[in-house]
This record gives C-alpha cells, sequence and structure tokens, in this order.
C-alpha cells in the first residue's frame, strides 16, 4: 500500500489538481493507494473540496483526517502515520508538497528505484542532472545552494539535497524516524534525512524538477535563514544515531 | 558521537600533531627541520584558504550548473487545465 500522507493548509485551488495527478500516476500504475489528507482548520474551504474529491474517488482512497487548527508539519505527518492501512511491514509513505511544486509522475521512477534497490528511502533531488527548478531567479539559487552547502559541512548528509521534502519511505522506517526528531520547519525534513544516514538506513535518489509558483508570494526572510542556522547547530550537537 | 564531537576530536589531534612538530617533539623522516620551520607554520592558514576555496566552488558550480525545467511548467499548465476540465464535470469545485 502506497499512502500519501498530504498536509494541508489553504490548499483549496490545489488541493484538486494534486489528487487527480495522484490518481492518473497511481491507476496508470496499477498501484494500491490512498491519501491522507491532513486539513489544519483551513478557513478558505480546503476541507470542502477534499471532500468533493472523497465522492469521487472513494473514502478508501482519499482518506480525511483534518485537525482544528494550524498545528505544524511534524505533528501532521505523525497524525497522519496513525491512519495508514495497509500491512505494516510492506506498505509505504510518500511525503510531498501540496502545492504542485512536487509532481506525483516521478513517483513512478521513485517505486521502482526503491523495488531494484530495496532501499529504506528514497529522497528526490533537484541538484543532480535530470533535476531543476523552475522559477527562482539568482539570489534564490545561490541561497538555496548556499544552505545546502551549510548543511553539507556541519552534517555530512550523505544525499543532495538536504532540504528537499519529496520522500517515499518506508512506513516503519518513517515512523521510527520521525519519533526522534527535534526540529522545526525546513530544518525538519532536513533532520529526518540526515538521521537516516546516520542510522544506517538505505537511501536512494532519483532526479526530480520542482516548480515553484509562490515564490515572489512567499519571502524568505532573515528569520528563516537565522532559524535554519540554529537548527543546523542544534542537530551538530545531537547525537543522530539514537 | 555527534557530529559536532567528531569535529572535536579531529581538532584534538590535528592541533596537537601541529604543536607537536612545531617544538621539535617528533621528526618528519626525510624533511629537514629547516625545511619543516618553512612548511609547518603556514599549515593552519592553507588549510583555511582550502577550506574557503572549496566552499567557492562548491557554491559557484552549484548555482552555475543549478538544472532549469521551463517544460516542466509547460506540462503542468497543461495538466491543470485538463484535470480542472475533468474535475468540473465529475462535480468537484475547482477554482
Amino acid at each position: 500500500m502506497y499512502s500519501v500522507i498530504l498536509p494541508t493548509y489553504q490548499e483549496r485551488r490545489n488541493l484538486p489538481i494534486i489528487v487527480w495527478l495522484l490518481a492518473k500516476t497511481f491507476n496508470e500504475n496499477k498501484l494500491p493507494w490512498e491519501i491522507i489528507i491532513v486539513d489544519d482548520a483551513s478557513p478558505d474551504g480546503t476541507l470542502q473540496v477534499a471532500e468533493q474529491l472523497q465522492t469521487v474517488y472513494g473514502k478508501d482512497h482519499i482518506v480525511l483526517r483534518p485537525r482544528t487548527g494550524k498545528l505544524g508539519l511534524g505533528t501532521a505527518y505523525i497524525h497522519g502515520l496513525q491512519f495508514c492501512s495497509g500491512d505494516p511491514e510492506d506498505s509505504f509513505v510518500i511525503i510531498m508538497d501540496a502545492d504542485l511544486s512536487h509532481h506525483p509522475k516521478f513517483l513512478v521512477e521513485m517505486i521502482k528505484k526503491q523495488k531494484d534497490q530495496n532501499a529504506d528511502i528514497v529522497t528526490g533531488t533537484r541538484y543532480i542532472s535530470g533535476g531543476g527548478v523552475y522559477g527562482w531567479d539568482l539570489k534564490r539559487k545561490i541561497i538555496s545552494r548556499g544552505a545546502n552547502l551549510l548543511a553539507k559541512v556541519a552534517l555530512w548528509p550523505g544525499v543532495t539535497d538536504v532540504t528537499g521534502s519529496f520522500r517515499l519511505y518506508k512506513r516503519q522506517v518513517v515512523s521510527n524516524l520521525i519519533s526522534r526528531t527535534i526540529s522545526r520547519g525546513y530544518v525538519f525534513q532536513m533532520e529526518i534525512i540526515v538521521r537516516a544516514v546516520a542510522m544506517g538506513y538505505k537511501v536512494a535518489e532519483v532526479p526530480i524538477t520542482f516548480v515553484d509558483r509562490v515564490y515572489g508570494e512567499s519571502k524568505l526572510g532573515g528569520d528563516e535563514i537565522v532559524s535554519y542556522a540554529q537548527g543546523i547547530v542544534a542537530l551538530v550537537k545531537t547525537d543522530l544515531t539514537k | 558521537m555527534s557530529r559536532l564531537q567528531v569535529l572535536g576530536t579531529w581538532a584534538t589531534i590535528l592541533t596537537t600533531l601541529y604543536l607537536l612538530l612545531s617544538f621539535n617533539v617528533v621528526k618528519i623522516p626525510f624533511v629537514s627541520n629547516q625545511i619543516k620551520d618553512q612548511i609547518v607554520p603556514c599549515l593552519p592558514f592553507n588549510l583555511l584558504v582550502t577550506f574557503g576555496s572549496y566552499c567557492l566552488w562548491e557554491l559557484g558550480m552549484g548555482v552555475l550548473t543549478f538544472g532549469e525545467c521551463e517544460e516542466a511548467y509547460k506540462e503542468l499548465q497543461l495538466e491543470i487545465k485538463e484535470a480542472t476540465e475533468d474535475l468540473r464535470a465529475k462535480g468537484v469545485e475547482v477554482d
């Protein structure tokens, strides 16, 4: 079973599209799937659209587990994990953005790679040949590469794209890793993968394209950069094998 | 061990080695003291410059070779259109 955990906040416009693309990808490849939508009380009616999608695709494919407030990404995953169905020893969890920056078509390659290498985790990377980003200016690219370099020098992560959040995990692996995390925000995604490598899990990579349609609306401010640096410092001081 | 502990261990080992060499407590075989005295004091600075160059290289090359994906954007636009029509026909409100 492939469970996609989709935390949503104000994704009324993107949710139908991402669900449509996921359904198309899974059905075309004859894979058992479910999407667990964890909506944090979006005021724009995201949940209503989710309910309509449930009517179209069925309750066994679209699982709604909303929460009563904006509680953050990490807890959204922990919450969603409780509702995954299928054999726990042979099930997978997919984590991705709901805003269409991550395209479901890459799941085919990720799933194939997981099977070929019996990988515990397959992570999408924007930085290797075949990957890329649309919609970023020079400044944003420099920040992205800079952040990745900082993480590389400080943490020796073993993957080329540390802050990426488009990943396929074996269900038990992600449960184990998430229960140990201490960070928030961008650093949270990075912590999971760095811990995984430190603990000896097998991580494979697949190049992905990232289409950023919201850059320009969301400002990457000084605050976020500072908290990222603080997050890295916290991880450098932590024994990540525990 | 945390990354900090590993780094600390290496820093201690390298610093000790540097000090031992500087104060002639240990000798490098086949290298005279005269030559050693010209090289060893420069090593910390050399290390710093090497590290700085590495970072600059990684950053510069990374930005220069950053992949673009205009086709992915265009493909997505078409898919959004297709998905919107399909879902509206099935009763989903797509803005």
